[in-house]
């Protein structure tokens, strides 16, 4: 049918022009999705009770567990913002790492990578971070551009290394456990953070002006008193590390109730730190409550605009578009899915990209027999992206507010490039090498892939699988109801 | 139009109203997840109520925050162009996503909605679990969430209009929320 043919270009073409011309995401896929459903009801495509399946739809949304864990997150990354935790780190690491050229961004790399481990937000990491680490980088003389950028790099890793909300969604999205896709994430997190070392490393080498080491009057104590110092620090840390990450890989709690249990966490040490206070509370829960909001109803918007694409064959049309771009193969596929991302990232935030992109993308990465966890993670390295691209990028955004006025916008822009393309180095790492995403699956979740893989063409792969998974297993806690 | 406005400042303020109880509900939802996680480990005690107490809340927050966000300009959009408008050019463009954007779609969802919490009102529906908690409650969150964004929607409409007439001055300056 000629009209069927052409419902799924025009509803894709529609939604890219609204977008651009900037009307609110959420509303403007939810009416496209309204008035294409009911030209397709009028055209006789589907029939009318497809859309009465909305409400169920939207309720489903609502009463997802798993979601309930970006409130959490984000209430907790607000916390951790304020609450001094971020300076102990960044001050008993800079004193460790301090007479190393370079140092100080070891340090800052150090404890982005520790406060990734902890909440699951970017913005309390570069913000946490920034405030702290900049003046000092400038104060010892490192060039504003290496500083701002490996600050921005630093903070953004939060959303690659689990409790990542990032990761949560997109396990959400592609319909796995996200004690999985944790698990999965934990080889690339490791990777990404040695790329980062690595760089200042070598760039220590080749121009160590850019990063002179502290002078000796500003790394006391020394000896035993460091060690003592570094290791005050991070003890809070490890605990809260323990409470959010811990109990969710030991199966004790949910993601979910891990967030909830990293809020009271982040509040006690706030409380200790006698920065606990009703004002910065109730801006940590307004924001919160915002952001949910946001999120949710972007969720809600694509939901009504992915049943309608659906059932006007949209599936089928973007299939089409990846053979004809020669996608027949896993690889060709991730390469030009991971371009899209990429490109896509400039304009969209991670939550649309996972709200809108995926839920096509990934019937077509089953079809090709790719794991689901080594896309979504790689899709997760991938969207470190949106934060670091200038000039939008959301990391950058969040530095600018807090740089000094002496730092030019060009130099967090300028500084931003080559830690993106250590980002990107990682995709094309993965894209190659998916032990490294695989290899930290537990058994039954590998023969879990096994199962799908051989079992394609049968209905009761579903059933299989779950057959597999050990009843322990920490996943079945929030396996996708 | 000034009898427009007063109808403007109250639905503002049923919307704010709304949201304050939204905000509060995010701490309240924190501390019941983790009591039901640590009731669960150190007691061996799990309760279907109290499980299903934690999104329900999480419903109201998203339900309740919709309208407020609207006012405050907070949902998302992609500001590449947005952000080079002038004023009166973003009012219009406002005007055209909330007269066939955001109230069409609210009026479906009310649409939808209100006849499944009747019904789950009327047959007195509860969860499936045991001890689960009794629906309605939670349906009803639907067509009040979005009832209040129609509402919303009417407001801004009007400040819109009023503004463009030049006799109110509106803020229509937009800032990405955080993440």
């Amino acid at each position: 049918m000629l009209a069927l043919e052409f419902m799924a270009p025009a509803m894709f073409a529609a939604l890219v022009v609204f977008l651009i011309i900037g009307l609110p995401v959420a509303f403007s896929l939810a009416a496209l999705g309204l008035v294409c459903g009911m030209i397709a009801i009028e055209l006789g495509i589907f029939p009318a009770q497809f859309m009465a399946n909305l409400p169920y739809r939207v309720f489903g949304i609502l009463s997802n567990e798993l979601l309930l864990s970006i409130p959490f997150f984000t209430l907790m990354g607000a916390i951790l913002e304020r609450s001094g935790l971020a300076e102990d780190l960044l001050n008993g690491f800079a004193k460790l790492f301090g007479g190393l050229p370079g140092g100080l961004a070891y340090a800052v790399i150090v404890v982005g990578a520790i406060l990734g481990a902890i909440t699951g937000t970017v913005a309390a990491s570069v913000i946490a971070i920034g405030v702290i680490a900049l003046p000092v980088m400038l104060r010892y003389g490192y060039q504003p551009r290496l500083a701002t950028g490996v600050v921005a790099a630093s903070g953004t890793i939060t959303q690659v290394i689990p409790p990542s909300l990032v990761l949560i969604v997109l396990a959400d999205q592609l319909g796995k456990s996200v004690g999985d896709m944790y698990l999965g994430a934990i080889g690339p997190s490791i990777a990404q953070i040695l790329i980062f070392l690595l760089f200042i490393f070598i760039l220590s080498l080749i121009k160590p002006k850019l990063m002179p080491p502290l002078p000796k009057e500003a790394r006391t104590p020394f000896g035993w008193d460091l060690i003592k110092t570094v290791v005050l620090a991070i003890l809070p840390s490890m605990a809260l590390i323990f409470v959010v990450l811990g109990t969710i890989f030991m199966g004790l709690a949910t993601p979910t109730e891990a967030g909830a249990m990293g809020v009271v966490g982040a509040m006690v040490l706030a409380a200790l730190h006698r920065r606990l206070h009703w004002q910065m509370m109730w801006q940590g829960m307004q924001s919160t409550m915002n952001i949910t909001v946001m999120v949710i109803f972007i969720l809600i918007g694509a939901t009504v605009f992915t049943l309608v694409f659906q059932g006007v064959d949209g599936g089928k049309w973007i299939e089409d578009l990846f053979l004809a771009l020669g996608a027949d193969d896993a690889v060709t596929f991730l390469i030009i899915v991971n371009i899209i991302i990429f490109v896509l990232a400039f304009f969209l935030d991670f939550f649309e990209i996972a709200f809108i992109v995926i839920p096509l993308l990934a019937p077509i990465a089953k079809d090709l027999g790719i794991d689901l966890i080594w896309f979504g993670v790689l899709i997760c390295v991938n969207m470190q992206t949106s934060f670091m691209h200038p000039p939008f990028g959301f990391a950058l955004f969040y530095l600018r507010g807090i740089a000094p006025p002496s730092i030019k916008s060009s130099d967090i822009y300028l500084g931003a490039i080559p830690w993106l393309g250590l980002q990107l180095l990682l995709v094309l790492i993965l894209i190659f090498y998916p032990e490294i995403v695989t290899g930290f699956l537990d058994k039954p979740a590998i023969q879990d892939i096994q199962a799908i893989e051989i079992k394609l063409d049968e209905s009761e792969s579903g059933a299989q699988s779950k057959q597999t998974t050990p009843a322990d297993d920490p996943a079945d806690y929030f396996k996708r109801k | 139009m000034n009898y427009l406005l007063a109808l403007s400042r109250q639905i503002d303020r049923m919307s704010w109203t709304a949201a304050q109880i939204a905000v509060v509900l995010v701490l309240v939802c924190a501390f019941i997840s983790v009591g039901n996680a640590l009731s669960r480990y150190l007691f061996d005690l799990s309760s279907n109520a109290w499980l299903e107490m934690q999104w329900y809340l999480f419903a109201a927050i998203v339900m309740l925050g919709a309208a407020h966000l609207l006012r405050t300009n907070g949902h998302i959009r992609v500001d590449l162009l947005y952000l080079r408008l002038h004023e009166r050019q973003r009012m219009m463009l406002d005007l055209f996503g909330l007269v066939f954007f955001v109230i069409p779609f609210s009026i479906m969802m009310v649409l939808y909605a209100w006849p499944w919490f009747v019904e789950a009102w009327l047959i007195g529906e509860t969860s499936a679990n045991a001890g689960g908690l009794i629906r309605w409650p939670v349906k009803i969150l639907m067509p009040i969430g979005f009832g209040l964004l129609i509402l919303q929607a009417i407001s801004e409409i009007i400040k819109r209009v009023a503004a463009l007439q030049g006799k109110i001055s509106l803020d229509v300056h937009y800032q990405r929320p955080d993440q």
